[in-house]
């Protein structure tokens, strides 16, 4: 799909993410062993021709520069498109930081004004799913549609979820906004969305003169009607990550090999910010049984239904179980991990426990030592 | 001042067919082997490169260079992308009337002269493509100049009984070379040439135009070029290095260098901040490890499914291990397969090699020394049946 652009929103306001996202925004959260979460966003995206993409940021960006420098990593250091990204307080005028999309995507209005591209893809940066938008513009063209919105099946969480009830023939007809957590499956929005780039900007001009806040509310909901809103399902394993519940779940999903299938042997790859790590070395002590292990890591324990990411050390008699541990974590000689979630560079010393449930993984943030 | 010119560049010969790989070279150059789960072998002398802060490059290339040119690409991963200077890939080339492949090493450069003259360098460095070691290139430099030497010859130490399969350098009390004899029958000295050389750029430049006109000559730095210099009382120096250095020019040695990296004594350690050996990344997931894996002294990289058993193995990026699988004192190249119940020992699987269910490669060996090991080969794409068995040191295309 080469007659596209891109904005990503780096951080929900909505995100329940607590100590995770503390020093970075919900786009650079750590995810799947070797990935920051905005790189499958970054991925579908350069895999579908889609290279002219702005991430508007919130707060606490610098991890998220840091993770895309110039975008060589996704192939999108080019001379006519590339990344940008927008740090907040992008208008002069404004006191405050945004307060939502629309008043985000107003102020960003020049970036979206000067593309000549004819639709731009709106999205979230917590979207774990293999989207091929080249599908979905074939969708999109072929529906008629003013506004693609992409959904996926599950159950409703007490994070914002859209329910979206579509017709026979894929026109949304009506959208239910809600926090209320349901054990019934139903079609839910993904937060991302082809939109038809002019109609974008006028959607987006007259809904912040008119004081509108609420993207999902004012732009599509009270539209409905007048609007010709399709929905196009997403194949494969799709996911949002917004609260550390939904982060350790999805993050233990990838153990499942048909979700590792179909989120990255795909067509198109996975990319990320290489760190020239070495491979993972395994030594006599280490019995590691259905667990994900990225690069770089020494192991010398148990480590059983668990995600390594990027080196990470467990010692001789170490135990990690049901856990993440993120990059540069140590866990020292007898400590034993079960359900707990360990930020970048936290070390874990000899003999300790830490043991959550599955419903409350234990959270150690970033840089502790415990 | 920032100009065109460089102090020191670079000529990495990687033009060479590798014959003593067999199929592992069939298809693609020699320094575009995978080495060590991640790595090429091409890596460690341009990573060398850069750590050593040479950041001007020419690789020439003459031999299947396709996956050698794509892999090195405008140099990125090495941080080779440089407006001024970078890595540069040199086939031979038409010049007016006349066009030559590289007869030799110093042929090669020869070829190249009007490159090399672009950045006006001082000295040039000269490397090849088919070894594994860690050196700081830098080092070698700043004692070139301390002896105000015309050449110098990186050499290491190694026993007399291999003495004899090396270019030996015979050197007086300050280590100037008063003798250099290509694979003695009686070596008198244990310095075994590493074909690293540091030139003064105008004396080589002289050296290789007379040894074109000399149409008895081989064009050969060992050879030719090196022998010439001493006669004619140029000043060569040998620069000892201490280090770990390896030749994987065949199958025995390739095998036990990837099985040196396992081996944290051996003296090759990739695992160091300070020295990084960079390579391209293939944009692989973490690697899975299954319910019934059991993995031990081993090293495993991006992309690999596991399911079996390996022990004391290296795995390229991409390999699958099946369920029942056993894989021991092996090394595995990306993509390759190695179906349910097979086993597989001391051997080399090939890139994307598969081998087929309960399939017997290899087998044990016992007491063994350095370059002798009886390793079994699955050439590169090469497919073994199901349930066949190939013997010791067999190869299978």
């Amino acid at each position: 799909m080469n007659n596209a652009m891109s904005i990503i929103f780096a951080s929900d306001n909505e995100s329940k993410l607590n100590e995770l996202t503390l020093h970075r925004t919900t786009a650079s959260l750590p995810f799947g062993g070797r990935y920051r979460c905005i790189d499958f966003a970054l991925s579908n995206l350069v895999n579908s021709s889609i290279t002219t993409i702005g991430i508007i940021t919130r707060n606490n960006y610098s991890s998220l520069m840091d993770h895309i420098r110039m975008g060589r990593d996704w192939d999108l250091n080019r001379k006519n498109s590339g990344i940008v990204v927008f740090p907040p307080y992008a208008s002069n005028t404004s006191t405050n930081v945004f307060k939502g999309k629309i008043e985000a995507l107003y102020g960003i209005l020049d970036y979206i004004e000067s593309s000549d591209d004819e639709y731009v893809v709106v999205t979230n940066s917590n979207i774990i799913a293999s989207i091929d938008f080249d599908d979905v513009y074939e969708s999109h063209v072929a529906s008629g549609a003013d506004i693609t919105m992409l959904t996926y099946n599950a159950c409703p969480t007490t994070s914002r979820r859209v329910i979206v009830e579509s017709d026979l023939s894929g026109r949304v007809r009506g959208m239910k906004i809600t926090r209320n957590a349901s054990e019934d499956e139903c079609e839910l929005g993904l937060f991302c969305y082809l939109f038809n780039r002019k109609q974008l900007i006028q959607l987006v001009s007259d809904s912040y003169e008119r004081g509108k806040i609420d993207f999902e509310r004012d732009i599509l909901q009270s539209n409905i009607d007048i609007l010709n809103i399709h929905a196009y399902k997403v194949k494969g394993h799709a996911a949002l990550v917004d609260d550390i519940k939904s982060y350790y779940r999805e993050s233990m999903a990838i153990l499942d090999t048909d979700v590792r299938n179909s989120l990255f042997d795909s067509a198109g790859k996975v990319f990320t910010k290489v760190k020239d790590s070495v491979p993972t070395r395994y030594y006599s002590g280490a019995t590691v049984v259905n667990s994900l292990i990225a690069d770089g890591c020494k192991i010398n324990g148990r480590v059983e239904n668990s995600i390594l990411f990027r080196g990470v050390v467990v010692e001789e008699g170490a135990e990690v179980v049901n856990s993440i541990v993120m990059e540069s974590g140590k866990i020292m000689k007898g400590s034993k991990l079960n359900f707990a979630i360990t930020d970048k560079n936290v070390t874990v010393t000899e003999d300790k426990a830490l043991s959550g449930s599955d419903a409350y993984p234990v959270v150690v943030v970033k840089n502790k030592t415990v | 001042m920032h100009t065109n010119k460089k102090e020191c560049v670079a000529m990495l010969l990687a033009g060479g067919q590798g014959t003593r790989l067999y199929s592992l070279t069939r298809d693609l150059a020699k320094p575009a082997v995978s080495f060590g789960g991640k790595y090429r072998i091409i890596d460690f002398p341009l990573s060398n490169c850069i750590n050593s802060n040479i950041d001007t490059i020419g690789v020439l290339t003459q031999y299947k260079p396709f996956d050698l040119n794509q892999y090195i690409g405008n140099g990125q991963p090495w941080d080779l992308d440089r407006l001024n200077g970078g890595v540069f890939v040199l086939p031979p080339y038409m010049k007016g009337e006349t066009s030559d492949w590289y007869k030799g090493t110093a042929n090669a450069i020869y070829q190249n002269i009007e490159f090399v003259d672009k950045f006006s360098p001082e000295y040039v460095l000269i490397l090849s493509g088919d070894h594994i070691y860690k050196m700081d290139y830098a080092q070698m430099l700043a004692y070139h100049k301390e002896k105000g030497a015309d050449c110098t010859i990186a050499v290491i130490n190694v026993s007399l009984e291999e003495a004899s399969r090396f270019g030996i350098m015979n050197t007086n009390a300050d280590n100037s070379v008063y003798e250099f004899a290509e694979k003695p029958k009686h070596p008198k000295s244990t310095n075994a040439s590493m074909g690293i050389y540091i030139f003064n750029w105008a004396k080589l430049r002289k050296y290789l135009i007379e040894d074109e006109e000399d149409k008895t000559s081989q064009n050969d730095f060992g050879k030719n070029i090196i022998p010439k210099m001493l006669a004619d009382g140029q000043k060569l120096f040998a620069y000892n290095f201490s280090g770990y250095w390896k030749d994987v020019g065949t199958i025995s040695s390739l095998w036990e260098a990837n099985m040196d990296v396992l081996n944290t004594s051996s003296g090759i350690n990739l695992d160091d901040s300070a020295w990084k050996i960079y390579a391209r990344n293939t944009a692989e997931p973490p690697h899975y490890v299954g319910k019934n894996a059991v993995i031990s002294n081993s090293l495993i990289t991006e992309g690999c499914e596991i399911n079996g058993k390996v022990v004391n193995s290296v795995l390229s990026t991409g390999v699958e291990i099946c369920e029942g699988a056993t894989v021991e004192d092996s090394t595995i190249m990306p993509g390759a397969k190695i179906c349910k119940g097979a086993v597989v020992k001391y051997s080399i699987v090939g890139n994307n090699a598969v081998v087929g269910e309960n399939a017997v490669v290899g087998d044990t060996q016992e007491g063994m020394v350095d370059g002798q090991w009886q390793i079994t080969v699955v050439g590169p794409n090469a497919k073994v049946a199901a349930n066949q068995v190939v013997p010791v040191k067999a190869m299978v295309d």
